[in-house]
């Protein structure tokens, strides 16, 4: 899922550790705010702000934390809302509800462990780029 | 680009056929969730009754059993209900009203059945209740208001008889929200009409206790705990209006008034 490429440049200490940051901001995010969704999309969205005009290694893996959030937002607002409506409207427990917290979870561990593997490599100044939404990043964030 | 947008297809199948396969696993099974459920409804369900049954006198004359008994059973049987599991309470009160509390009880105070005029009247506050049942809107409720965790702890005994009353308060002297009120009256009259069971008297019932509420207001609980009487009354009367309906009486006039007189108001 995560592979380590060339980047145009060998980024500089400072850019690594603002780089690395932009994924712990997302996973310290999402510990303080479970179970709303929304948090960590938050964080990692204030985060982007606050590096638009980073250099290049920066604001290229603060895209990618973003990108990364943002999928995940979606299958955890349909999570929440969907238990949302089971312990407090029509709807009750059932199997399909029961798979869906499975597959999100199933998700979002891979997506931790995933964050959590990126934080690391790009703190040594390496270039992480993940299956999908490294390519993704790559189209919208131009040097 | 096209490798993102392939990429992408990718990602949304790995999902949803992830979803899928695991939606076929019979979790439900796995995890005993309905035994549960059950279990955690049936503690609740006796931990209420105890408190109403401390309280106040449980009325268990032949008259009153038998007849309300008779209703229940016409009722369940013409839609698919399983009488078997509900348990059916008449408490000595002079308060007019009926509620369900978990694992099917159905407390109806007597006040309540000496002010019904006729059968359909009282059949359409029966079919209420056993539709909030039916629709789970008991434990909704409850969840909603007190929060699962405590009504766990209430059956394991360490949440408090304080809270086990308060709880058995609020089932019994509250509302449940609009939406669910207004479910519950929708399938009441269903019920009705396949009992052959006229629901118009349902309609005429809450017209007179919404017009009456100033002489008897502090005894009319079930219509200070279902809010908008007379708009209940109006769309019950709407949504029968086109229906088919036809009306066998179920209990005989002898039963009737000895249902009526058994209770002695």
């Amino acid at each position: 899922m995560n592979a380590i490429r060339n980047f145009a440049y060998k980024p500089g200490d400072h850019e690594a550790e603002k780089a690395s940051n932009s994924y712990l901001m997302s996973l310290i995010a999402v510990m303080a705010g479970l179970p709303l969704p929304i948090i960590n999309l938050v964080a990692t969205l204030i985060f982007y702000l606050g590096n638009r005009k980073g250099t290049y290694f920066v604001r290229w893996h603060c895209t990618q934390a973003l990108f990364s959030q943002l999928s995940l937002v979606l299958m955890n607002s349909f999570a929440f809302w969907w238990s949302v409506s089971i312990l407090f409207g029509p709807e009750s427990l059932n199997n399909s509800y029961i798979a869906y917290i499975f597959t999100v979870f199933v998700f979002n561990v891979s997506e931790f462990i995933g964050t959590i593997i990126s934080a690391i490599y790009t703190r040594r100044g390496m270039h992480v780029e993940w299956w999908f939404f490294g390519n993704l990043t790559n189209l919208i964030c131009k040097a | 680009m096209k490798k993102v947008a392939w990429q992408a297809i990718v990602l949304v199948v790995i999902f949803f056929g992830t979803w899928f396969v695991l939606s076929k696993v019979n979790w439900m099974n796995i995890f005993k969730i309905e035994q549960l459920t059950d279990n955690l409804e049936e503690k609740l369900g006796n931990l209420f009754w105890d408190i109403f049954n401390k309280t106040d006198e449980e009325l268990n004359t032949p008259d009153i059993t038998n007849a309300l008994d008779s209703l229940l059973t016409k009722i369940c049987i013409s839609n698919n209900i399983d009488k078997s599991k509900v348990k059916l309470h008449v408490l000595k009160k002079d308060e007019i009203n009926a509620f369900t509390l978990p694992d099917r009880h159905l407390v109806i105070f007597s006040k309540l059945i000496a002010e019904a005029e006729n059968e359909a009247e009282l059949c359409g506050v029966i079919c209420h209740e056993l539709a909030h049942m039916e629709l789970d809107h008991v434990m909704k409720k409850l969840v909603k208001e007190i929060g699962l965790s405590v009504l766990v702890s209430m059956t394991t005994g360490s949440g408090g008889s304080d809270a086990a009353a308060e709880a058995a308060r609020l089932l019994s002297s509250t509302a449940y929200d609009r939406t669910m009120e207004r479910e519950a009256d929708i399938k009441a009259i269903d019920y009705m009409i396949q009992a052959d069971i006229k629901p118009e008297p349902f309609a005429d019932f809450l017209y007179k206790l919404a017009d009456d509420k100033s002489g008897i207001e502090r005894h009319l609980s079930w219509v200070n705990t279902h809010p908008d009487t007379r708009e209940r009354a109006e769309y019950i009367v709407e949504y029968c209006r086109d229906k088919i309906k036809h009306n066998e009486p179920i209990l005989s006039d002898k039963s009737w008034n000895s249902l009526k007189e058994s209770l002695n108001y």
